[in-house]
């Protein structure tokens, strides 16, 4: 039987529509997102429930601590420093490699690159859902810490602009982060454990806090993705949000333009 | 117009050629069998050909187009090696995963279609992880089966099924070709029911291409051989040998190769005072032909 052949090549907008497609409805089906929300709630309500509370070790007295230091601080003289909203960039890179682990474990990585010839639109697709997850587990993080603050009544006392200017901060640099992590699980595809482990370690910001022991509280490490995140603290305002955004994108477009780069120079298995 | 067309390929994985300067063509709507021992190359074919391997070298055209068009990609279905499913997802959401990837405008139908075409509308919406090997496989062709792709790529599909399962994936599979002309390239060990289905064939050995054919093309190259019983079978053997030459004692018959004149063979055998049982005229399979093929080669 003859049939006519057609072959219409789809713009890049509807290649992505479709990876995309795939990719969201994958997150909306899976336990695992509403498990990380979940998580980014408990978490920060469980450390002010037990540092918030009055007492010789309450180390919270003003709720949004919980959300971002009074002022970018890279070198930190306490744990509870490090313990704000970009804790969420941890549990989003855990996520992010478990997400795309599933593609490589399950094999649904093939039909992908059977069907879509151009690499870009995986990289793009994996960073634009892992930026949404980890923008809403900041929502949760944000809510959690609220209700806790509510419980154990630290106080609420905040500049309003600065807050939402680093709330939204954080937010936005959820897709450089993602676009990290993405990068990270394409180099370590073959290695789930390692893939994990490596998000992990850079989203502890382990690095940037080592460098920031050597060159002191400089705004030169705001150009780095943890760098960024910790300048959108309290005292943020419209400048650090402009930071935030030409970081992650800045950040966002190398790893992908990198990572789609491996992905068309390097065997899929 | 070719659906496949390779020159030249080749592809190594330290330092060993998987497939060594490969020369491939598979018209449009032929079901190609793709034959080949272990590590013969054909997995690995089938992979670069969907763009999950970058070859060594060499250069591979789908319909006439580079196989990096992404408008011609769109349009190919794979299963390789497994159906690339969720496990904890049901059959239906797999299948809505990939159409909507492939962009499918009215989902739920062409979900249904193909699900119709795989006999498994029954099944929609049990867990991937709990269907049966058989069931994967189907709804692994259910998958590549979506947005009504021109060319159907099946690694090993009946590898591992039962005697129905086979029946029906052969079913299955002249379905898709006889309504869809969707052009089909199968690998697979399993000559006897390749050759049920195959309209083209290709032999592939240590990453090379040996020949390529069609099934008249086979019919017309494999040997006739007369089958025959007689009591006393050695004697008839060295009685037919003395005369034809190329005589085989096989599952209890002699065959007696390239003579297709029963009544010449009988007469002769009457004549050396044998009496024929039992005696038919046969032509050599796909299954035979490979073997002596394979052979022929070793022995070079």
């Amino acid at each position: 039987m003859a049939r006519e052949l057609k072959f219409e090549s789809p713009s890049f907008a509807q290649r992505l529509k479709g990876m995309l497609g795939v990719d969201f409805y994958r997150l909306f089906h899976t336990p695992l997102f509403y498990i990380f929300l979940a998580i980014a709630a408990v978490i920060p309500a469980m450390i002010l429930g037990t540092m918030g509370s009055e007492g010789a070790e309450q180390l919270y007295t003003n709720t949004w601590h919980i959300i971002a230091a009074e002022t970018p601080l890279y070198v930190v003289n306490g744990i509870s420093e490090y313990a704000n909203m970009n804790m969420v960039f941890i549990f989003g890179g855990i996520m992010v490699s478990i997400f795309i682990g599933h593609d490589y474990k399950s094999g649904y990585v093939k039909q992908l690159f059977t069907t879509h010839a151009k690499k870009e639109d995986y990289m793009m697709s994996k960073s634009l859902v892992g930026a949404f997850s980890m923008a809403c587990m900041c929502v949760t993080y944000l809510f959690g810490a609220m209700l806790a603050g509510l419980l154990v009544q630290t106080s609420f006392e905040v500049n309003a602009g600065s807050l939402l200017c680093a709330v939204l901060g954080k937010m936005v640099m959820s897709l450089g982060w993602a676009s990290l992590y993405t990068f990270l699980n394409i180099i370590f595809r073959k290695y789930f454990g390692v893939s994990i482990a490596s998000s992990f370690f850079f989203g502890t910001g382990i690095l940037i806090i080592g460098a920031a022991a050597i060159v002191g509280n400089s705004s030169v490490l705001n150009i780095f993705l943890y760098g960024a995140s910790v300048y959108a603290c309290l005292s943020a305002n419209f400048v650090t949000l402009i930071v935030c955004i030409a970081c992650s994108a800045a950040w966002a477009a190398i790893y992908n333009v990198l990572g789609a780069r491996i992905l068309a120079k390097c065997d899929v298995y | 117009m070719n659906a496949i067309e390779i020159r030249n390929l080749s592809k190594s994985f330290r330092g060993m050629y998987a497939v060594d300067r490969l020369h491939m063509t598979v018209p449009v709507g032929a079901i190609y069998g793709f034959i080949g021992e272990n590590g013969s190359g054909k997995s690995t074919t089938e992979k670069l050909i969907c763009g999950h391997l970058v070859p060594d070298e060499g250069e591979i055209k789908l319909f006439g187009r580079d196989y990096t068009d992404a408008g011609v990609r769109v349009r190919v279905g794979a299963l390789i090696e497994n159906a690339g499913c969720f496990p904890n997802s049901s059959v239906y959401q797999n299948l809505m995963m990939q159409a909507i990837n492939l962009g499918i405008e009215d989902r739920e139908k062409e979900i249904d279609r193909v699900l119709k075409i795989v006999r498994m509308e029954d099944s929609a919406h049990i867990k991937f992880k709990s269907c049966s090997l058989g069931m994967k496989q189907r709804i692994g062709i259910a998958m590549a089966l979506l947005g009504d792709p021109a060319l159907l790529i099946l690694d090993e599909p009946i590898n591992g099924l039962d005697t129905d399962g086979m029946r029906i994936m052969r079913e299955i599979l002249v379905d898709i070709t006889q309504k869809y002309a969707t052009t089909v390239l199968i690998s697979s060990h399993i000559l006897g029911e390749l050759e049920k289905i195959a309209t083209h064939y290709g032999i592939i050995r240590q990453g090379k291409m040996i020949v390529e054919m069609s099934a008249s093309e086979l019919e017309n190259r494999a040997r006739v051989f007369v089958s025959l019983k007689t009591k006393d079978m050695q004697g008839a053997k060295r009685a037919l040998a003395a005369k034809y030459g190329n005589v085989k004692e096989e599952d209890d018959y002699l065959r007696v190769y390239d003579v297709d004149d029963t009544e010449e063979i009988v007469g002769y055998l009457m004549e050396k005072g044998y009496v024929v049982s039992e005696l038919k005229k046969n032509k050599i399979g796909l299954e035979e032909y490979y073997v002596e093929l394979m052979s022929s080669k070793e022995a070079n």
